[in-house]
């Protein structure tokens, strides 16, 4: 399978000849900013996400071929409000002003999104105003790919003018597309309206809000530190009281401690990709609400 | 308190086990001088379970099982040799190589399949609150079955046998290491290891005493742990972890009451006591004259702990600037917090907010951090400028203290100057 894509791919590039060249290398730091790059780049562009699929992007840590990456990056698309801080070492030895903090061909994501749970202070770099940095993972309504995808064709029409009007139209086609989609998935996840759901992380206020799902605690407060004994009671006594029968867990986080709640509680598990990739079928960005609305849609069928 | 029981029952049970064979096998670490021995056979099992995944083999098949222990194995075989060959090499030190070299290698493999490092964390980082009556099923049998074995071969296991028991020491070793780092993670078990097997051994001749007072010792302070961990709403691992070297701490100030001569060891306890608190008064003093900005952690301690403090040396002004802006800092955290929680009742309640309406509601959030940012700045600056102006003061006062407080004979230094005069 692989080797017939690499031949296609050969094939595709000698019948061009110089269009590989052409295409403007876009580096991203999730595989979500690639997919949204890809969606408003068309072929025009060539996407390449720094973070692995399946992989905690806020622990990441970055490779020498992330370096090499960006020296050649015409483009760089991050998801900012500090989730993805390992980058900011990386553009400081990349040493290019053109894609860092401020310069043309750099892209903040997060601009312009209306960010949920604002609480204490940003600790990233910055212009020395402490602006909140709020809850990260605002990709998951697919509501805010509108502002992202317009934040990345300002910057693709700025470095590429002459096929601005191309990006224009492949956004709109996408939008278009992604809509049609949101209310086959709003009408889907509608049994679930106010079912309480417990998550591992807080990764999913922003998908809560599009798809009004009553979220009512998590397992793990603070990222990277086991839950206290007294928390996890707290949480298994409100599920039981409140009836919650949905425990919704990430690839990537421990398989235990979730079955651990969910038993105690009689609950189920829910396996959800929060980023592209993250599960087999979840291979773009549509993808990856199709597996998260079919996972939860059975589960509430049952 | 049904909660409590219900829920800390099943990882006591669990410490219970864990305890009871890793003490024995701690006695003979020490004795061997092998410390670090743990980490090693631990994470070379973590090894062979990647080495397994990588092949395609499901997290908890037989296969897995087999690859672990297969390695486990080979790495006992190594570690029965490092002794032979630790002749002019520490065998720590080959130890060590042992489990940096393995630790790289996973990390290396791991590397070509993203969604093996969490397969890889959960090897080496369990978490015992979550282990359960299954568990301890598990365990108990493979346990009683290493403790027979162990029994039945005690005059070889002295550590100065041959190289095949030398191989059966490290084999069965790797067994139970392999077992429990999965439910308790790599720092617990080493606590349950070295540290009640050392507070045996210290206070203790013969194995069978030290086993019980390893035993009682370490199931003591494993429930001490737990208890803490659920009263303080902290992480469990590492809250018994810290429990275990308090345990350590306080058999190290006993030992020279029940060893030696209880006189001079309250006196030298005393002493110690009072150099320490001496020491901390003159750093303090030190650091508020030197950089009256920076932080002052006796000072902001002592401030914290009880506030009123701040009076005395804040003046009139300075003390209802400073609860001004303390007033208002708190307001804006609560006016945000019933944001939050208004945007987030939204989410399933009433009409949903439009995306305008969540832009404003994150807007004042903004602002209200920024305004809260403001105040505290104003605290700190009110807090800073007043410790600048005592500082002298303040410092003189902390240094006599330090000085009243060391134990240092003054009236014996200052009456034996005078046989140093010409006169005697």
């Amino acid at each position: 399978m692989a080797w017939r894509f690499a031949i296609l791919v050969v094939l595709c590039a000698l019948a061009s000849p110089g269009f590989a060249q052409d295409r403007v290398l876009v580096v991203t730091t999730t595989t979500d900013l690639r997919s949204l790059t890809e969606a408003v780049g068309g072929d025009r562009v060539e996407a390449v996400s720094l973070v692995p699929p399946n992989m905690d992007a806020e622990e990441y840590q970055p490779k020498p071929q992330d370096m090499l990456r960006l020296k050649q990056a015409r483009l760089l698309v991050r998801v900012g409000l500090d989730y993805d801080l390992w980058l900011d070492r990386l553009l400081a030895q990349a040493a290019r002003p053109e894609i860092s903090r401020g310069g043309p061909a750099y892209v903040d994501a997060s601009f312009a999104i209306s960010v949920l749970e604002l609480r204490g202070m940003s600790v990233g770099p910055g212009d020395g105003h402490a602006h909140g940095s709020g809850n990260p993972h605002y990709w998951l309504d697919p509501k805010n790919a509108e502002t992202i995808t317009a934040n990345i064709l300002e910057a693709l029409a700025r470095i590429d003018p002459a096929n601005a009007v191309a990006y224009e139209a492949n956004r709109q086609a996408f939008l278009a597309r992604l809509n049609a989609k949101l209310a086959e998935w709003e009408s889907k996840l509608s049994a679930l309206k106010s079912v309480p759901i417990v998550a591992y992380h807080n990764s999913w206020p922003y998908f809560a809000r599009r798809f009004r799902l009553d979220v009512i605690g998590f397992i793990e407060t603070k990222p990277g530190v086991p839950p206290s004994p007294s928390h996890l009671a707290a949480i298994v006594r409100d599920m039981r009281a409140r009836g919650a029968r949905i425990v919704v867990r990430e690839p990537h986080e421990p398989e235990r401690d979730v079955a651990f709640v969910a038993g105690k509680a009689g609950a189920q598990v829910v396996t959800l990709a929060a980023s592209v990739g993250a599960l087999p079928r979840a291979g773009d960005y549509i993808s990856l609400f199709d597996v998260n609305v079919e996972a939860l849609a059975s589960v509430a069928k049952r | 308190m049904m909660d409590v029981v219900q829920f800390l029952w099943p990882p006591f049970l669990v410490a219970v086990c864990l305890v009871g064979i890793h003490t024995y096998f701690g006695i003979l670490v020490l004795a061997r001088k092998v410390i670090f021995v743990d980490l090693a056979l631990a994470q070379i099992a973590a090894l062979g379970a990647t080495v397994a995944f990588m092949l395609g083999h499901p997290a908890q098949s037989v296969a897995t099982y087999g690859y672990s222990l297969t390695f486990t194995l080979l790495a006992a075989v190594l570690l029965a040799f490092t002794r032979a060959w630790g002749t002019r090499v520490p065998q720590e030190a080959l130890i060590g190589v042992i489990y940096v070299v393995a630790a790289a290698t996973a990390i290396l493999l791991i590397d070509r399949a993203p969604q093996g490092a969490e397969h890889l964390k959960q090897i080496l980082t369990g978490n015992i609150l979550t282990s359960g009556l299954s568990d301890v099923a598990l365990i108990v049998p493979l346990y009683a079955a290493v403790g027979l074995l162990h029994w039945l071969l005690r005059r070889h296991m002295t550590g100065a046998g041959s190289l095949a028991w030398e191989f059966v020491f490290y084999a069965t070793f790797g067994v139970v290491v392999t077992s429990s780092v999965a439910i308790a993670g790599v720092l617990l078990v080493f606590s349950f290891l070295i540290i009640p097997a050392a507070i045996g051994v210290m206070f203790a001749e013969s194995l069978a005493r030290q086993l019980a007072i390893g035993w009682i010792v370490g199931t003591f302070v494993s429930a001490a742990g737990l208890a803490a961990s659920f009263v303080f709403d902290l992480p469990t691992g590492a809250t018994m972890v810290c429990a275990f070297g308090a345990a350590l701490a306080l058999a190290g100030i006993l030992y020279p009451f029940l060893r030696g001569d209880r006189r001079s060891a309250t006196r030298s306890t005393v002493a110690t006591a009072r150099w320490i608190i001496a020491a901390i008064l003159a750093g303090s003093a030190l650091q508020l004259a030197a950089a009256p900005r920076a932080e002052q952690p006796l000072l902001d301690f002592t401030e914290w702990a009880i506030p009123p403090l701040r009076a005395l040396y804040f003046t009139r002004p300075e003390a209802a600037t400073y609860a001004d802006a303390s007033e208002h800092a708190e307001r804006y955290r609560l006016q945000a917090e019933q944001l939050n929680e208004r945007e987030r009742r939204n989410r399933t309640e009433g009409q949903p907010l439009d995306d305008f309406a969540v832009a404003r509601i994150s807007s004042f959030l903004k602002s209200y951090g920024e305004m809260r940012k403001g105040e505290q700045f104003v605290m700190n600056e009110v807090r800073m400028r007043a410790r600048e102006r005592v500082r002298w003061i303040g410092s003189l006062v902390l240094l006599a203290c330090a000085v009243l407080i060391a134990p240092v004979p003054w009236r014996r230094l200052w009456a034996g100057k005078k046989p140093l005069t010409p006169h005697a």
